[in-house]
């Protein structure tokens, strides 16, 4: 067995690494041509260790932490963990940055800045897996800076604003005062800035936890006696706050804006960061975290269930919301974003529904294991469809929906690899995703009839109904009933194909493995399941409907015009928070700094010094009268002082 | 003893640089400041005598000494490496402005190396110093070579700038210099060994520190000198003056908390609330400057505030002090001197209405401004260190039931928001800049072939500032800060 030690530096640095010689050769235009190749090798050494970590690394505790000493007297340590969730997440975030990587080769292809790309690139996919594998928190929190760091650069590559193909929203659409289009550099800002409102709540949390527990280490910090010691009120300001960090990555409601203008990045960017990994970090770090609160033991801790049911809502909320804001946009990668939006807020449900639910499937929370799960699931489904539109935004030099069943015909791959995504993910039986679901829709139902929450399940099967129809939607927009595409450029490609193929055919292998392994048993014990089935009957009618009629006139501007301009949620990123920055900005600026800049600066303190000095050289005529006048007043001055003092007052 | 000659090495660049060419001078002056770096990164590793004497003279001024602990090490080195990379990049800065003002290159090179030698070496002699009163003389001393400085190579109305900037600052010394007088004549020895060993700082000797040093670091109100210093100082003056000088008022603070934290803990919400009112003030003021270096002046101003924020929250946020203070070094050095670039190479191109676009032009520097940035809002640089401890010890303080100053979850709420608030802007700012003045459509996309010292030394900064987030550079300074009394867990301070 290698050191561990070596495996993780392996893991981790590999990519970092081998993407700084193409930084370094940034002005050589042959260099930046061949490059890419040796950082797509640094993820493929990632992709390689985590795999050994997944085969041979100790799951259980205390045997999965590997400590190193960082800051030892303080706590902070660099430690990682190769637990149950990480060794699964470890591999699928390796494997998906690889394929899209490999996919990245071809698309980013004579590309004006090649060397910020591929860098920002590769720390992003290393950020992720320290995220994935760390156990402390500041640990921790260093990864998701970079995530956030990461994603700010490559959401803003194109960062010349010049070409249309890289916009979100229709150019010169308003609507009142807001021009509903965004450019790449602006997509940048957007994100990090929303990002940053929830990262410093979330450090917070971090200091906080690190003070009242002394411990950072999620594995080992006593949970349940920290909430008691802080009380009900310090419990949910304590969650809310680390939460904040987790809904803005993960863009949930009322964060979700900054996810749609990311679209202006690359769509390998979309593919690796808006489906399977950065935005599913905080769906991620959520499980995580709950796996060692157990909060299923805690139902005596004040406030602990305010929190979770918060948590319940958003994100049953968000998925409701993507799903809706998804069935009105005609822009290829903005409808994904909203669904991924949609099903990053069912995994948030779904593991918040642990809070309730007991059931254990080999030790394994059964609400915990179906959010990861679908996690999984998605992000190599989804993955599937960014690269997919990538690659028809390549083939029609268009970002909007269209191809008939003629484009189809000559797209072969891409048509297949859409079918095989949406289907697979959409939860119609038996493909993967529907036995996930199914346990999904058990565990709301449980939910219902053990808690008496019955919106949960409404809400998760309306949500699971209006998703299934816009991934058909894209499908049928894509290949089968839009509109004929006004460039046709299909040659090429490649190695397009093959990321995506290879991305595709892990819904298989995922399939097999629902059916193989011990913890999953219950995910196929719960499709068959009388309400499952109904929910998966209902999400293949609404899939079929919905390919043969993608667009219902009826519908396309009352509420389809208000779903896609994501029932104006803009005004509240846009106008509300900008002017309301903005106007105090200007009253600082022009009433603060310019009355303490020009006045206090340049009238008040030199005017009191003019009075002091004109003060002082009046007494000074030439005259001896008036110096006299002067010693004599002094005299008188300090005689009657003197007579005062003398008389004992 | 080692230590000390290493100390002493720039004072040998002072006297013979001026007599080299500019090239050779750069190099040397940058060697003599690189040679201690390394010497310090030694000692953080290998530890050090405590201290050199250098000689006793009677109460109340007490034994002067140069003083080796972990706080001096920390500003020292970072001082050090900035005052290097800083030499390394003002050669073409500096030679190209003297051709714009129209005047001889080599002459005038040789007063301006002497002044910035002396400059930079009079800072890090300060953090090193373990008298109060050696202080106050280095203290003036920088001044002084800065007034000079900028009295000589400034921008705009530069005179005027140079006198406010002479005026502001030796008021602000003038009361410190109060201050610590009154302090002679209360311990009978300004040594810093014998003063943290049971000395005490009266409310009056504090108030005048205090006031003084707030003048200097500075905090709104009597911040009105900075933003014209920095803008109009020559941009190598601008990227020491913001980076190292300001924030030595926090070192001052520091280690006369360190003597006696009294008057912190009796006025530490009026004074907290100010500087977070402070941060917030100015990170607005941000958004709307035009001119690139006088809104990098601004971000100083809140920058300081953060400082004077660490110093109002416990043993952590002392730590806190020193690790903000280098952190914002480190960012500020990297994004003067790429305002310095963008002036150097577009002709004198300040005014923010007039970029954007610039990345495709100046890569180079365009990617190190982002490197400072990040040094800034403390996202994977050692700034992230820095707000760790800042938000540590605000729970330490507020939140913990066993500080004096126990607040609740709910009661500090509001402070806590605003704290989280003041972090959020710096990000904020930071990227808004970085758009607005590199990114968009470029007016030309032809990339400019510029010198290498333009950015290079930057891109050392950055590399450094990242180095030190990380083991084993981290594990060394901060258990060292840790375990200097006062600043760990069971130190004196509460």
């Amino acid at each position: 067995m290698i050191d561990a030690w070596i495996v993780f530096l392996l893991l981790l640095l590999a990519p970092v690494v081998s993407s700084i010689p193409i930084v370094l050769a940034y002005k050589s235009k042959e260099w930046t041509e061949k490059l890419p190749y040796l950082s797509v090798f640094g993820i493929f050494i990632s992709v390689l260790m985590s795999l050994y970590i997944f085969f041979t690394f100790p799951k259980e505790l205390p045997a999965s932490q590997f400590a190193y000493p960082w800051i030892p007297d303080l706590g902070i340590n660099i430690v990682l963990i190769t637990d149950y969730l990480a060794r699964y997440m470890g591999v699928v975030t390796a494997l998906i940055a690889f394929f899209i990587a490999v996919y990245g080769l071809d698309y980013m292809k004579g590309d004006y800045r090649p060397s910020w790309y591929w860098f920002f690139f590769n720390l992003f996919t290393a950020s992720m897996l320290l995220v994935v594998y760390s156990d402390n928190l500041f640990l921790l929190f260093v990864g998701w800076e970079g995530l956030g760091a990461a994603s700010w650069g490559l959401i803003g590559h194109w960062f010349r604003d010049d070409d249309d193909i890289a916009y979100v929203g229709k150019a010169g659409r308003k609507v009142g005062p807001l021009e509903l289009s965004w450019p790449p550099s602006f997509g940048g800002w957007r994100a990090i800035s929303t990002i940053r409102f929830g990262d410093v709540p979330m450090f917070f949390a971090i200091a906080a936890i690190w003070v009242l527990t002394g411990n950072l280490n999620i594995s080992e910090i006593d949970w349940g006696s920290l909430f008691m010691g802080i009380g009900a009120a310090g419990t949910i300001i304590l969650m809310l706050c680390f939460l904040m960090g987790l809904f803005t990555k993960s863009a949930q409601v009322p964060f979700s804006e900054w996810l749609m203008t990311a679209m202006t990045g690359p769509t390998t960017v979309s593919a690796l960061l808006h489906s399977a990994t950065m935005v599913a970090a905080g769906a991620f770090v959520f499980l995580k975290v709950t796996w060692y609160i157990e909060p299923w033991h805690l139902h005596g801790v004040p406030g602990l269930e305010v929190v979770y049911t918060v948590v319940l809502f958003v994100g049953l909320l968000s998925g409701l919301y993507g799903a809706l804001a998804g069935s009105g946009m005609l822009e290829r990668k903005v409808l994904l974003a909203a669904s991924t939006m949609s099903s990053i807020g069912l995994m948030f449900a779904a593991g918040a529904a642990s809070f309730w639910i007991h059931e254990e499937i080999a030790g394994i929370n059964l609400a915990l294991l179906v959010g990861f799960w679908y996690m999984a699931v998605h992000a190599f489904a989804k993955a599937s469809l960014f690269l997919v539109a990538g690659h028809l935004i390549h083939a029609t030099h268009s970002r909007f929906c269209c191809g008939g069943l003629e484009f189809a015909k000559r797209m072969k791959t891409p048509f297949i690899a859409t079918i095989i995504a949406t289907t697979f993910l959409v939860g119609m039986p038996p493909l993967t995703a529907y036995w996930v679901k199914s346990a999904m829709d058990e565990v709301m139902e449980l939910l219902w009839h053990e808690h008496h929450m019955l919106i949960p399940i409404i809400l998760l099967i309306l949500t699971s109904l209006i998703y299934s129809a816009i991934m058909a939607r894209f499908l049928s927009l894509n290949f089968v009933r839009g509109e004929k595409p006004e460039h046709e450029h299909l040659e090429g490609g490649g190695l397009m194909k093959l990321g995506y193929t290879m991305m595709v055919s892990v819904l298989f292998i995922l399939l097999y493995l629902i059916f193989t392994n011990a913890e999953t048993e219950a995910f196929v014990h719960a499709g068959y399941a009388s309400v499952s089935f109904a929910v998966g009957a209902g999400a293949l009618i609404a899939y079929v409907l919905a390919v043969y009629v993608p667009r219902l006139k009826v519908f396309s501007r009352v509420p389809g015009t208000f779903f896609n301009d994501r029932m104006y949620l803009p005004f509240l990123n846009d106008y509300i928070v900008p002017k309301t920055g903005f106007f105090i900005s200007r009253v600082v600026q022009n009433y603060g700094n310019r009355g303490i800049d020009g006045f206090f600066n340049t009238r008040v303190i030199p005017g009191l010094f003019g009075i002091i000095s004109r003060g002082i050289r009046a007494i000074q005529t030439g005259y001896l009268k008036s110096y006299v006048k002067i010693v004599l007043g002094l005299v008188m001055v300090f005689l009657v002082i003197a007579s005062l003092w003398g008389l004992g007052l | 003893m080692i230590m000390l000659y290493f100390l002493l090495l720039p004072l040998i660049a002072v006297v013979i640089a001026p007599f080299l060419t500019p090239k050779k001078a750069t190099y040397l002056s940058s060697f003599v400041f690189l040679l201690p770096f390394f010497a310090i990164i030694g000692c953080l590793f290998r530890g050090c005598p405590e201290k050199v004497s250098l000689m006793s003279l009677s109460a109340p001024l007490g034994e002067f000494y140069f003083n080796f602990d972990f706080i001096s090490h920390a500003f020292g080195l970072t001082i050090c490496i900035v005052s290097a990379m800083i030499a390394l990049f003002a050669l073409p800065y500096m030679t190209h402005r003297f051709e714009e003002m129209e005047r001889n290159v080599d002459s005038e090179f040789r007063k301006y190396i002497f002044l910035y030698n002396l400059y930079a070496a009079s800072m890090l002699w300060l953090v090193y110093s373990g008298n109060l009163v050696l202080l106050y003389v280095f203290l003036e001393l920088s001044l002084i070579t800065a007034f000079l400085l900028i009295y000589s190579y400034g921008y705009g109305n530069r005179k005027w700038v140079g006198l406010l900037y002479f005026v502001w600052c030796a008021v602000a010394g003038v009361l410190t210099l109060a201050g610590i007088v009154i302090l002679a004549f209360e311990n009978d020895s300004l040594a810093l060994d014998v003063l943290m060993q049971g000395g005490k700082v009266s409310m009056l000797a504090w108030a005048f520190i205090f006031f003084g040093m707030i003048i200097e670091l500075p905090v709104l109100g009597p911040h009105v000198w900075l933003p014209w210093a920095h803008a109009e100082a020559p941009t190598p003056v601008s990227a020491l003056l913001s980076p190292l000088t300001v924030g030595l008022a926090g070192y001052v603070l520091l280690r006369i908390a360190l003597i006696d934290y009294s008057f912190i803990e009796t006025y530490r919400m009026p004074i907290l609330c100010y500087a977070i009112f402070s941060s917030i003030y100015a990170g607005f003021s941000v958004f709307k400057q035009t001119d690139f270096k006088r809104l990098l002046a601004y971000s100083t101003v809140s920058q300081m505030g953060y400082v004077l924020v660490a110093l109002c929250l416990g043993p952590f946020g002392l730590i806190a002090v020193v690790i903000q203070y280098m952190s914002h070094a480190f960012g500020k050095s990297i994004l003067f001197s790429s305002a310095g670039g963008i002036i150097a190479v577009h002709h004198g191109l300040r005014d923010l209405t007039k970029m954007g676009g610039l990345h495709d032009s100046i890569p180079a520097i365009s990617n190190a401004a982002v490197v400072g940035f990040l040094n800034l809002g403390g996202m994977l640089t050692i700034g992230m260190l820095g707000e760790f401890f800042i938000l540590r010890g605000a729970v330490e303080t507020f939140l913990n039931p066993e500080s004096p100053a126990f607040l609740g979850w709910t009661g500090s709420l509001p402070l806590i928001l605003a704290m989280i608030f003041m972090f959020m802007l710096s990000v904020w700012y930071g990227f808004y800049t970085i758009r607005k003045v590199f990114y968009g459509k470029p007016k030309d996309t032809k990339r400019l072939e510029i010198s290498s010292y333009l950015y290079l030394p930057l891109y050392i900064i950055g590399i450094v500032s990242v180095l030190l987030l990380f083991p084993p550079l981290s594990t060394a300074l901060i258990q060292g800060l840790n375990s200097i009394p006062g600043l760990c867990l069971g130190g004196v301070v509460p």
